[in-house]
């Protein structure tokens, strides 16, 4: 069958705006902390959109030492700088410095949400080919989903049909010649094949209003959980009637914007004058969603305000949007540092997700610290959980492997809540040193002044480069967040 | 064809024979038994269901050995007859049965003493006595038996000495470690060592990977044979501390010890317990019980054994109710405290760590299945339950000392949802802890019935330490929907309450 010859290129000429990029990226060995890391190297795809930048996958540019960029009938490869990177949605923009570079470019326009089994087109490099490819599919689903980057974060996400691979990674997916979503992740395993996910634009559209002001201040949330209120006999307890509005709250995140204002046992009636349904669904624009849109919506700094009922009385709650920090350390780091200190051969590490991943630790007590963390509110009494993860043996630490996997408490009687309480406990002179962990066990005894004896020596043996590493501190450490802890 | 099998088995036993005589350096060879001291033992259990309280699980059959006591006893291991419906003893040569009564069981140590409804049906049968005198390099006789009712002979040497986990995980009991190469029978549950004619210990785990056997040993069978003779068995004294080793000079110097190395540093002293009431305290370091002197790790010269865990001192040397004398070091001086041993009963744990023979306590409100919290029920996630089992009910399991140091009390749980019609959109809700109902303290099933039959203005209000921390019912509704809930689900009875 003859196909139109109109339809064949439905999004104009792509090259025009397609760029490949090549990254080489340094990963940091939690294991080794002082390590600068492996290097990799790997291949992504990206585009230029207005005011000559180039939208791609955070995941694409993460922990990058180099990156350069190549486009389609030019033989030269440009390198390129990260402008702004979003690891909690995967996007980053960066941008090329060469005077010219985007001259020749064209500008792609971003369009709204697909419908639902219509025909979009992803392009990009998969599996590391220099020419463009493309395939087409069609939008399957368009869900909430977790970004894997991050593997914290859940937001609108579109499944499409289309066939995407390593390399298609911060392509764009258009249909009528706009922008749709950018490729991003996919799913291969026991339960689903081929399973291909797009970031839409309502995501995209605010990664780009939120760096409007020169910085990415991430996504706000919440910081609560809450459930369904569909039994009549707790709805009557409430004082609800039976229309189907209103959902109960279970836990406010003390270290979250709704802490002393939403109480444990609120009924939450309406978001910004959306009424919320006892499912926890609300209308926003003539659709059904789930009420945290309304919030995934909005920026740091901005309101939301609820109609609640708090022991049958109806209230107002005008609540000031912030993230959530003890999030963070569920969720992968990059373009960061590992923490640590290192003193007399011992490695002290703060509990994070990579930290986990590294050491697969089978310790009840850690992982349960490390599960539990947001929900128990650990973080209110250790805002960094810090870990003996482990020992570079000397005749000072010959007798200490037991106390590796303990989570530090005090050090002489006095709480450490943080990696910098503990470098300065350290640091400060005292004839002995008494290491209290969480728990039953033995205090872990130390003698400064052989320490100090030994510290050349360990260091040199173990090519430790440097004993400590306090900065990026994942705790957004603004003078509130002080006050909530 | 009938005939191959006991050729074989005769020339087995005849190697095994001339193997110990080529070799006349090796101690205390295995001799071969001039008489039978074994039965056989057939079980039925039935384990308790603990995700649907009220009802038992399917039952399972055990068949096994017992080795014969004087006074018309059958010892066999406790993990033998958990659960037990129906015990019946079999003589081996004429396959003669008759019904058996557990006259003493003790999970911890893992030995159960069985008793013939008839004494007589034991007679012809010489008993062993049980020897206490088995050190390491003596060679011990594994007795088993063919489907004949012939015995088989295998002989191990005995490897080690040491204090040792059992089964149920309950305090540390001495067990000899064993290398032998044995056939790993259905009947392998309790298999008698014999050193000389005596009882030296019983089967306890065999790897037949590894060829490593682990064993009760004789003095942990005389011990609860002893108490056993009690009026009220009394079990073995429980060791109410934790302790660490002192080979850290800087602990050492720390806890103020001078002087040569030697004892161990108390972590942590049980609430409630003897060693309390002793006296004792986080940070002593126990230097010697009675006249032994312990090393710094924890060890102490046994005559028999030599270094091993002091533990032992405790457990298999000592009963219930002995007192013994135990010096410490704190701050660097010396002090004594009498201790009298006490053993921990599974009642007083606030999680207890295992409950056999007992149906489990429930209680059932519109749908809602509320248990006390214990490892039993934990163990119903299988093998790998520490990770398998809700976390959090592992995790207060592990550390309920630490959570809970005035004890005294239990933790209930709700452990599933029935979907009911009180319970409509709570059915996806699961293993939640109770804090509160109707605005009462919940430490036992007890005030959780006691508080549900208070409820205010016509509601319960069930509160929980994990989401969705409240829960209501219309407890009206409830009582007119019990026994249509009971129907609906075949739930025998709605509560069982101790």
């Amino acid at each position: 069958m003859p196909v139109p010859v109109g339809s064949a290129r439905p999004n104009g000429p792509v090259q025009k705006s397609l760029v490949r990029i090549t990254v080489t990226e340094q990963e940091p060995d939690y294991r080794a902390p002082w390590n600068a890391g492996t290097i990799g190297r790997g291949v992504g795809a990206g585009f230029v959109i207005d005011g000559n930048r180039i939208m791609t996958n955070a995941h694409v540019v993460s922990n990058a030492r180099y990156l350069t960029v190549e486009r389609d009938g030019d033989p030269n490869k440009y390198s390129a700088k990260v402008l702004f990177v979003a690891h909690d949605c995967d996007l980053a923009l960066i941008t090329v410095s060469t005077p010219n570079f985007f001259k020749n470019m064209t500008p792609l326009q971003f369009g709204g949400i697909p419908e639902l089994e219509s025909v979009v087109s992803a392009y990009g490099y998969p599996i590391g080919g220099e020419r463009m490819s493309v395939t087409t599919g069609i939008v399957s689903r368009i869900d909430f989903q977790l970004y894997s980057h991050s593997s914290v974060d859940q937001h609108l996400a579109v499944q499409i049909s289309a066939q995407i691979n390593p390399g298609n990674s911060g392509g764009p997916v258009m249909q009528d010649a706009k922008v749709m979503g950018v490729a991003f992740q996919g799913y291969s395993g026991d339960i689903a094949q081929g399973v291909a996910y797009m970031i839409p634009t309502p995501v995209i559209r605010r990664f780009l209003k939120d760096i409007e002001d020169g910085r990415y201040d991430r996504y706000v949330d919440l910081g609560m959980t809450y459930g369904k209120l569909q039994n009549p006999a707790q709805r009557r307890f409430l004082g609800l009637k039976d229309d189907g509005r209103g959902i109960l709250v279970w836990t406010v995140v003390e270290a979250g914007p709704c802490a002393k204002k939403i109480l444990p046992g609120d009924v939450l009636l309406s978001i910004d004058d959306h009424p919320i349904a006892s499912d926890a669904n609300v209308e926003l624009e003539g659709d059904r969603v789930e009420m945290p849109e309304v919030v995934e919506r909005k920026f740091k700094g901005d309101s939301v305000k609820f109609e609640i009922l708090r022991d049958k009385k109806p209230m107002s709650v005008k609540v000031e949007l912030t993230t959530v920090w003890p999030y963070l350390i569920l969720g992968h780091s990059y373009d960061v540092r590992p923490r640590y200190v290192v003193y007399g051969g011992l490695l002290f590490q703060p509990l994070n997700l990579d930290l986990v991943e590294a050491y697969q630790p089978q310790d009840l007590r850690l992982r349960y610290f490390f599960g539990y963390f947001v929900q128990e509110q650990i973080y209110l009494e250790h805002p960094e959980v810090i870990v003996l993860t482990n020992i570079l043996p000397d005749s000072i630490n010959t007798y200490l492997s037991p106390y590796r996997g303990g989570i530090v408490d005090e050090i002489n009687g006095k709480k450490i809540r943080t990696l910098e309480e503990l470098a300065k406990a350290f640091s400060e002179t005292s004839d002995r040193l008494v290491v209290n962990m969480i728990g039953d066990g033995p205090p872990l005894v130390l003698d400064p002044k052989q320490v100090e004896a030994a510290r050349e020596r360990i260091k040199n043996r173990y090519n430790v480069m440097a004993e400590q590493n306090l900065e990026d501190p994942p705790i957004a450490k603004t003078p509130e967040d002080q006050k909530k802890i | 064809m009938r005939t191959i099998p006991v050729i074989a088995l005769g020339l087995l036993v005849t190697c095994v024979g001339v193997a110990a005589k080529k070799e006349p350096a090796l101690p205390a060879a295995a001799d071969k038994p001039k008489v039978l001291s074994l039965v056989r033992v057939n079980v039925t259990g039935q384990p308790y269901d603990y995700f649907r309280p009220w009802q038992k699980k399917a039952p399972f059959s055990k068949r096994a050995l017992g080795a014969v006591l004087p006074k018309g006893r059958v010892l066999v291991t406790a993990d033998l007859v958990a659960n037990q419906n129906y015990v019946e003893l079999e003589r081996a040569e004429s396959g003669e049965k008759i019904a058996a009564n557990v006259h003493v069981v003790d999970y911890e140590a893992n030995l159960a003493l069985l008793e013939p409804v008839e004494k007589k049906f034991l007679d012809g049968i010489t008993p062993l006595d049980v020897g206490v005198d088995t050190v390491v390099g003596d060679r011990l006789a594994a007795w088993q038996l063919e489907p004949t009712g012939a015995l088989v002979v295998t002989e191990g040497l005995v490897t080690s000495m040491q204090m040792m986990r059992y089964p149920i995980e309950v305090g540390q009991f001495l067990a000899y470690r064993m290398s032998i190469s044995m056939q790993y029978r259905d009947n392998s549950y309790t298999v008698p060592l014999v050193k000389n004619n005596k009882l030296a210990a019983l089967l306890l785990r065999y790897d037949p990977r590894t060829q490593v056997l682990d064993a009760i040993p004789g003095p942990v069978i005389t011990h609860f044979l002893k108490e056993a003779e009690g009026e009220h068995y009394r079990g073995f004294p429980s060791v109410s501390f934790t302790f660490f080793p002192t080979r850290d000079p800087q602990l050492r110097s720390f806890a103020g010890q001078t002087g040569k190395p030697a004892g161990v540093y108390v972590t942590s002293v049980d609430p409630n317990s003897s060693a309390v009431k002793a006296g004792l305290q986080v940070g002593d370091i126990i230097t010697s019980i009675g006249n032994n002197e312990i090393d710094q790790n924890g060890n102490y010269v046994d005559p028999l054994y030599g270094k091993i865990e002091f533990t032992n001192l405790l457990t298999a040397h000592a009963y219930s109710g002995d007192s013994v004398s135990i010096h410490v070091q704190r701050n660097g001086k010396p002090m004594r405290f009498n201790l009298t041993l006490e053993h921990r009963s599974t009642k007083d744990y606030v999680v207890p760590p295992y409950n056999f023979d007992q149906p489990p306590p429930y209680y059932v409100l519109g749908g809602m299945i509320f248990l006390e919290l214990s490892r039993q029920y934990l163990k119903e996630w299988g093998t790998n339950w520490i990770k398998e089992a809700p976390q959090r009910f592992v995790y207060v399991d592990r550390f309920q000392s630490e959570l809970f140091p005035e004890g005294n009390r239990k933790i209930v749980v709700v452990s599933q949802i029935l979907p009911a019609n009180s319970t409509v959109g709570y059915e996806d809700l699961s293993y939640l802890t109770v804090e509160k109902v109707n605005g009462k303290e919940i430490t036992s099933l007890g005030d959780l019935a006691q508080a549900v039959s208070q409820p205010i203005d016509g509601f319960i209000k069930i509160e929980t330490h994990e989401d969705p921390k409240q829960l209501e019912l219309d407890a009206a509704q409830v009582a007119a929907e019990a026994a249509a809930l009971q129907q609906n689900y075949g739930i025998s009875s709605l509560q069982r309450l101790e």
